[in-house]
C-alpha cells in the first residue's frame, strides 16, 4: 500500500542545511499499522509530513498503491491519504462549528450528500448528532480528537497518517481514542502509519515499527519482538528502559543527551 | 515524627466567574516532611492549583481558603507580602512545566540564575557568579561556562529544564514544588532530569512536591502519592504499594495505560462514577 524508498528530507542549504530525514525506507501492507518511534528531532514526524506533502521530498520515492506521488499532491491523493495531527486544540478551526469543519473536505472534493455523510462520520467516531453544531471550545480534548479523526475519515481514505494522536490527552481518554482507532481500522480496513514517542502506544496499535534517531532508521522490528524485549540496538533498549519509569540505581546511556 | 515542613488542611481554591463559582480544589489536606510527595491526577483535577496555592500564585480572580496552610510554622495565608516574597524563590521554589515559556528569553541563563540568587542572598557579583556556575555544574551541564552565557532559545529543552532547576535550587530552598517538570521532555532526557532532581533532593534534604499526570512515573520516583480527582484527594498511598490501590479511580487509571508487557484489547476505559466527585 505504502512504499517509502530511500526517503530524504533536507531543509536549507549550505551552512544552514539540516538533514531531517536520511535515507529511510519501509513499506506498509494494505490494512496494516506501522509505527515510527523516536525522540524529538528524530525525523519521525517529518517522514509523515513528507508523505502527505507538508515537507519536501529531497531524495528517494514515496509510492502509494504502486504509484509515485506527484508534487503538489493531486486531489486523488488526498482521497486516499488523510492525516490526524497531534494537538486537537490547534488543528481545529476555533470559529468553525463541527458541521463546518466536517463539510469542508466534502465541498473541496465536490461530494454530494453532505448531510448524511457528516452524521455518519460523527457516528463512526462515537459522537452523536448533538455535537454537530458545537464549536471546538465546547468540546473536551478527547471529543476534539474524535472530530479530527472524523474529518480525516469523511472522504473514506484508505490510509490514515497519525501524528502523535494521543499525546495531548489524559491517560483515560488516550485509552478511548486508541480503542476507537483499533476498531476503525478493523471495520474500514484502513492502513495506518502512527508516529509516537510512546513505545507502549505503538506496540498496542501497530504490528511493525521503525525506531528512528537523528533522521536515520535505527532498527525495524515487530511489536512482538518489542514486547518480549528482543531489541538488538542499544538505543532501542534505552528507550524501552526509560519507558518503564524512573529507576534509582541504573545509569543512563551515555549518549542519551547528545541530541 | 518531627514537625512537618508543610502542613495543609482543608485547602480550597475557588474561582468566582460570571457563570458561577468553580471550585478547583475542594478540601485538600496533607503534611509534608523532607520527602518526595507525588500529586497525580488528570487535567482539571486541581493538582496544579494545589501547588500554586501553596506559593500564593493563584491567578485572580481565584480565592484561596484553608483551615491551615503553614510552612515551617509560618502561616502562609496571613503572612505579609514581604514575608511571602522572601519565602518564594528563597525557601520554597517552583519548577514549571515548559522551560520555553518559563525562562526569560532576553536574559542569558547565567544572568537569570544570578538574579534569582541576589534576590534572596546578600552577595556580591563575583560570589553570585561563582555560585551560578557551581549550580550549573551541579545539574550536570557539560560546559557550565558556555551555558552561562547562552540565551534560553540557544539550548535544548532538557538543558533549559536543567537551567531552571539550577535557578530554583541556587537559593537552597527547603521545599521544591515541581509542576510537570518533565512532560515537555523526551523520555530519556526526562530520566536524566529526574535523576538530577533526585540526587539534589536527597543530598540537600529538601522536601519535594512532584505534580504530574503520569502515575507510573510518579510511583517510581516518589515516596508517597496523593491521587486527586475533581479537586479532592481520593487516595493517598505509599508509592511502592501503588499496585494495591483501593480506589476505583486509581485502579482505572492504572489499567487504561497500554503496557509493553501485556497486550490487552480493547483497553479498559475509565467509567467515571459521579460519586467519586462528591
Amino acid at each position: 500500500m505504502i512504499d517509502i524508498q530511500n526517503l530524504s528530507v533536507v531543509y536549507g542549504t549550505g551552512r544552514l542545511r539540516v538533514d531531517a530525514v536520511k535515507n529511510v525506507s519501509f513499506s506498509v501492507a494494505q490494512g496494516a499499522a506501522y509505527g515510527l518511534v523516536g525522540e524529538s528531532g528524530s525525523g519521525k514526524s517529518t517522514v509523515l509530513r513528507a508523505i502527505c506533502g507538508l515537507a519536501p521530498i529531497s531524495g528517494g520515492r514515496v509510492l502509494i498503491d504502486g504509484k509515485e506521488v506527484t508534487t503538489p499532491r493531486s486531489k486523488d491523493f488526498y482521497r486516499t491519504v488523510q492525516m490526524v495531527f497531534q494537538d486537537p486544540y490547534a488543528s481545529l478551526h476555533p470559529r468553525h462549528t463541527v458541521d463546518r469543519t466536517l463539510s469542508e473536505p466534502l465541498a473541496i472534493h465536490g461530494e454530494k450528500d453532505a448531510e448524511a455523510r457528516i452524521l455518519q462520520a460523527l457516528k463512526e467516531v462515537g459522537l452523536g448528532s448533538s455535537f454537530r453544531f458545537r464549536y471546538p471550545h465546547q468540546l473536551s480534548g478527547g471529543q476534539r480528537q474524535r472530530i479530527a479523526i472524523a474529518r480525516a475519515l469523511i472522504l473514506r481514505p484508505k490510509v490514515l497518517l497519525l501524528d502523535e494522536p494521543t499525546s495531548a490527552l489524559d491517560a483515560s481518554v488516550q485509552a478511548e481514542i486508541l480503542n476507537l482507532l483499533d476498531d476503525l481500522r478493523r471495520r474500514l480496513g484502513l492502513t495506518y502509519i502512527l508516529v509516537s514517542h510512546d513505545l507502549a502506544v505503538v506496540a498496542h496499535l501497530c504490528e511493525r515499527l521503525l525506531v528512528m534517531r537523528h533522521g536515520e532508521a535505527i532498527e525495524e522490528m515487530t511489536a512482538e519482538a518489542l514486547r518480549s524485549g528482543k531489541a538488538s540496538n542499544d538505543y532501542t533498549q534505552s528507550l524501552i528502559q526509560a519507558s518503564q519509569g524512573f529507576t534509582r540505581d541504573s545509569h543512563p546511556p551515555a549518549q542519551a543527551l547528545a541530541g | 515524627m518531627t514537625k512537618p515542613l508543610l502542613d495543609v488542611e482543608d485547602l480550597r481554591v475557588r474561582f468566582h466567574l460570571r457563570t458561577g463559582t468553580v471550585e478547583a480544589v475542594r478540601g485538600v489536606s496533607f503534611q509534608l516532611g523532607r520527602e518526595r510527595l507525588g500529586i497525580v491526577g488528570e487535567s482539571g483535577s486541581g493538582k496544579s492549583q494545589t501547588g500554586r496555592a501553596i506559593l500564593g500564585l493563584t491567578p485572580p480572580p481565584g480565592e484561596v481558603t484553608a483551615k491551615r496552610l503553614a510552612f515551617d510554622g509560618i502561616d502562609l495565608l496571613t503572612a505579609s507580602k514581604r514575608t511571602l516574597r522572601h519565602l518564594r524563590g528563597g525557601r520554597i521554589s517552583m519548577v514549571m512545566q515548559d522551560p520555553k515559556y518559563s525562562l526569560n528569553p532576553v536574559m542569558t541563563i547565567g544572568e537569570q540564575i544570578i538574579e534569582a540568587y541576589q534576590a534572596h542572598a546578600k552577595a556580591g557579583r563575583n560570589e553570585a557568579r561563582d555560585k551560578a556556575l557551581a549550580m550549573l555544574e551541579a545539574v550536570k551541564m557539560r560546559d557550565p561556562g558556555r551555558v552561562f552565557s547562552l540565551y534560553p532559545h540557544e539550548v535544548s529543552g532538557g538543558m533549559g529544564q536543567r537551567a531552571m532547576i539550577a535557578m530554583m535550587l541556587v537559593t537552597e530552598p527547603d521545599l521544591l514544588i515541581a509542576d510537570e517538570p518533565t512532560s515537555a521532555l523526551d523520555v530519556t532526557v526526562s530520566m536524566e532530569v529526574l535523576r538530577i532532581l533526585d540526587e539534589l533532593v536527597s543530598e540537600r534534604g529538601m522536601g519535594l512536591i512532584f505534580i504530574s499526570h503520569d502515575l507510573k512515573l510518579v510511583s517510581s520516583f516518589c515516596d508517597r502519592v496523593l491521587v486527586m480527582y475533581a479537586g479532592r484527594v481520593v487516595e493517598e498511598l505509599e508509592a511502592k504499594n501503588l499496585r494495591e490501590a483501593q480506589h476505583p479511580y486509581t485502579q482505572g487509571l492504572m489499567r487504561c495505560l497500554p503496557t509493553l508487557a501485556n497486550d490487552v484489547r480493547p483497553l479498559p476505559t475509565l467509567n467515571r462514577d459521579p460519586s467519586w466527585a462528591l
